[in-house]
């Protein structure tokens, strides 16, 4: 039997491995990886031997967090299998969705009509990048904003590596909720497109993955998490997010905290006020300020502390909410 | 020991033999029909025991009532409502064809129903349960005798006021409520018992068949394909009930298309239309049809062991399961066509464009989804929890232009409308119900699926299950 859970967490994760709408997909990993030589190389001017040590540094992917991260990637892998079909699905939403906008028009609009095929499908592919993105951000700022989602996002931000893999550094309640807001953009986004333009909305793919989607991973998503800081100009980083700002994300330091809750755009981040530009060299301390957990790689800290943590809250919001009631059958 | 071995080289000799001369022959059982006598007590010069004539001459009535339902002038015609009864409840002789006819080279043999088989009626062989998809708690008859009725007083059939379209309601409820019914509820099963209809006894005195060969010709009349399905594909099958290629039809090669086994008739036509979009429906029920008539006709006249039966009502499984995924399929296209149809009409609606023309294709679509679902509840197996949904989401009527549909049927049996579904609404009960027979049914051929592209896109965007941070 262990065997065969082994053997179906492995299938599980190559699934992933070659499927190019998940970001550690091998040809991104591989994109990333000649990126991160260009980078060392050009702009570093190391030595083709020195940057191999540098992306492979053993103190990076060797490191107790990193293997924290690894066990939480097959855990999840795992759990996520028994929980997905019990979270919110993308279909459920967009047959709500599709069946309300029939009741709020009176009929389509004729305008719509005529307009070439291709932008229609250029529309909806940008679109659900741009919901989805924006979603995001939202979502990313509140895990950090809301005392309640932080004891679970905590788990994520207390890796003090990073590495490609560290993406599946995440507490499954975490997961649920990325799960719902995923479910929320696209079945949303479907549903409208669908209900305008019927069946010339398609998804502009490469590779079986949105444009979008597939250009970001390739352009080197997966060193967000990663020991390369790339640093882009300063005026694109209003726009797209470099890795080096991702890694600001990650930084310990005061002025970092609070800064670049974005994924692909960063301009959410310079429209809401977070955003925090990347300089180039500079040296970085990741994982948790302030409130660290004890063992931050260990199993119990990852999943059941963060846990006990919301309970803890949970229970002191209701006491703080029962005050006044008991002040007055008192007096 | 020399023997036993010597014995099946022999056997396979002949058999080889056999094959390579009459290669024809064994060819057959792709055909229906000429299944020999094995009737012991019979004593006539008939050859072939196969018999469903008076299968088809229903069809031909059906036919034709649903030409003549569409005949009206928009006032009341007791001549006109005369005549649809002669083909719905008499048996009198004399009745013309109105439908199949001879079109261009398109020759029909018959002209007269009496030439198909005597004295046969519709009303004898209607589904005698309650009608729970129609208005005013009525048994079958009653509901077709209220449609002649209101049909025969009509404007070709059509009434702008309710949107019903009277021969299409009649047409679809009338291919359930005698065939699929008759076949499904009575030949296939009751008469499928070991103690009813036996094997080894005439159907009755002095037939030439036995009971098991009849009933299992009567259903397999009822269906309504021709002999040589097999032979044909999805689109000459269909093309034939269109009256479209002779040749195709003309199995015989005898210069006219014989209504008795070259016509393609009721829901075997709706098979080959739903096979042209990629399913078998035609092909496995007609194939099960002959197998079920081989094994019975190699039964040669002695009583089915419980072992020949077990295998007999495999094939009526195949049969009853795929009939029925052929009706739903139908339901399921005409359920878009509405949905269609709604769209155009709110557009119209919305531009104070005229919407008759619209509004008459719409009623013709729905009498037609009507039909079909009302159809499906007369196999004798209750739908349950599907049907009270089914009919919930279609109701008695489609919505109207300005909401509302027909809620029932008053003392003198005119049409109460009510309610305040609005087209929008109706739009959306024609998705769930889509959905509801898509996945009750399990259906393939899926036409004009509404929200089918919308399911293939939501497919196209992956999983949307994420473990993975930002
Ligand atoms: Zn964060």
């Amino acid at each position: 039997m262990p065997e065969n859970a082994i053997q179906l967490l492995l299938n599980e994760w190559l699934l992933d491995v070659f499927n190019p709408q998940k970001r550690i997909f091998w040809g991104y990993l591989l994109s990333s990886l000649f990126i991160a030589i260009l980078w060392l190389r050009l702009i570093n001017k190391i030595n083709f031997q020195s940057s191999f040590i540098q992306i492979f540094n053993r103190n990076v992917w060797g490191s107790a967090s990193a293997f924290a991260d690894y066990k939480v990637m097959f855990i999840n892998a795992f759990l996520m299998t028994i929980l997905s079909p019990r979270i919110l699905a993308k279909a459920t939403v967009a047959y709500i969705v599709f069946y309300s906008l029939h009741l709020l028009f009176e009929s389509k609009p004729s305008i719509l009509m005529g307009i070439p095929q291709w932008t229609i499908a250029l529309s909806f592919t940008l679109f659900l990048f741009i919901l989805d993105d924006f979603a995001r951000y939202w979502l990313h700022r509140w895990l950090h904003a809301v005392p309640l989602l932080w004891s679970f996002h905590k788990v994520h931000h207390s890796a003090s590596t990073l590495n490609p893999f560290t993406v599946f550094r995440t507490h499954p309640a975490e997961a649920i909720l990325f799960s719902v807001r995923s479910a929320l953009v696209q079945g949303i986004s479907t549903a409208v497109f669908f209900f305008f333009f019927g069946n010339q909305v398609t998804l502009m793919m490469v590779l079986g993955a949105s444009i979008f989607t597939f250009a970001f991973n390739l352009l080197g998503s997966n060193l967000r998490h990663s020991p390369v800081s790339i640093c882009y100009w300063h005026p694109i980083e209003l726009i797209l997010m470099s890795p080096a700002q991702h890694h600001i994300h990650h930084s310990t330091a005061e002025k970092h905290i609070d800064k670049n809750f974005g994924v692909a755009l960063s301009v959410w981040d310079w429209i809401f006020g977070t955003l925090c530009h990347s300089k180039v060299g500079e040296q970085l301390n990741f994982g948790l300020s302030g409130t660290k957990l004890i063992n931050p790689n260990t199993l119990k800290s990852l999943y059941l502390d963060p846990i006990q943590e919301a309970g803890n809250l949970l229970l002191n919001f209701a006491h703080q909410l029962s005050l006044p009631f008991q002040r007055e059958n008192s007096a | 020991m020399d023997i036993v071995i010597k014995r099946p080289k022999t056997t396979l000799a002949a058999l080889i033999a056999s094959s390579l001369v009459f290669g024809c022959v064994f060819a057959k059982p792709d055909m229906y029909g000429n299944f020999p006598v094995t009737e012991k007590s019979y004593s006539g010069k008939k050859k072939d025991s196969t018999s469903y004539t008076g299968q088809v001459a229903r069809h031909v009535l059906h036919n034709s009532l649903k030409k003549l339902a569409g005949k009206g002038n928009g006032n009341p015609n007791p001549e006109l409502k005369a005549t649809m009864m002669s083909y719905y409840s008499s048996k009198d002789a004399g009745r013309k064809i109105i439908d199949p006819t001879s079109k261009g080279e398109f020759k029909v043999k018959q002209t007269m129903v009496d030439e198909i088989s005597k004295g046969k009626n519709l009303k004898g062989k209607t589904y005698k349960g309650l009608v729970n998809g129609f208005p005013g708690q009525m048994s079958g008859p009653e509901v077709f005798e209220f449609l002649i009725d209101k049909a025969s007083s009509s404007n070709k059939g059509f009434d702008p006021v309710t949107g019903y379209n009277y021969p299409q309601l009649i047409s679809k409820f009338m291919m359930g409520a005698v065939f699929y019914s008759q076949a499904v509820d009575n030949y296939l099963d009751e008469k499928m018992g070991a103690d009813n209809k036996p094997n080894n006894k005439p159907y009755k005195k002095g037939a030439h068949y036995t009971g098991k060969e009849h009933s299992w010709d009567e259903a397999f009349g009822y269906f309504g394909a021709p002999a040589h399905a097999m032979a044909l594909n999805a689109k000459q099958a269909y093309g034939i009930a269109k009256r479209k290629d002779v040749k195709v039809a003309d199995a015989n090669g005898d210069g006219v298309v014989d209504l008795k086994t070259e016509m393609t008739f009721a829901h075997a036509y709706y098979a080959a239309d739903s096979d042209k979009a990629g399913t078998k429906y035609m092909h496995t029920i007609v194939d099960a049809f002959i197998k079920g008539r081989q094994l019975i006709r190699d039964a040669d006249g002695a009583a089915l062991t419980d072992q020949q039966r077990a295998q007999l009502m495999s094939y009526v499984k195949v049969i009853k399961t795929n009939w029925e995924k052929v009706i739903a399929e139908a339901a399921f296209k005409y359920a878009g066509s509405c949905y269609k149809d709604l769209e155009k009409l709110r557009t119209i609606v919305e531009s104070n464009g005229n919407a008759s023309k619209a509004f008459a294709a719409y009623g013709k679509h729905w009498g037609e989804l009507k039909g079909f679902l009302m159809a499906l509840e007369t196999s004798g197996r209750s739908l349950g929890e599907a049907g009270v949904r089914m009919n919930r989401l279609v109701g008695y009527g489609p919505v109207l232009l300005g909401g509302g549909q027909v809620t029932g049927i008053d003392s003198e049996g005119n049409f109460l409308i009510g309610g305040n579904r609005s087209m929008g609404e109706y739009q959306v009960h024609m998705v769930k119900l889509q959905k509801l027979l898509g996945d009750t049914f399990k259906l393939k051929a899926r036409k004009i699926d509404v929200t089918g592209e919308m399911d293939d896109l939501l497919k196209s965007l992956g999983s949307s299950r994420a473990a993975e941070n930002d």
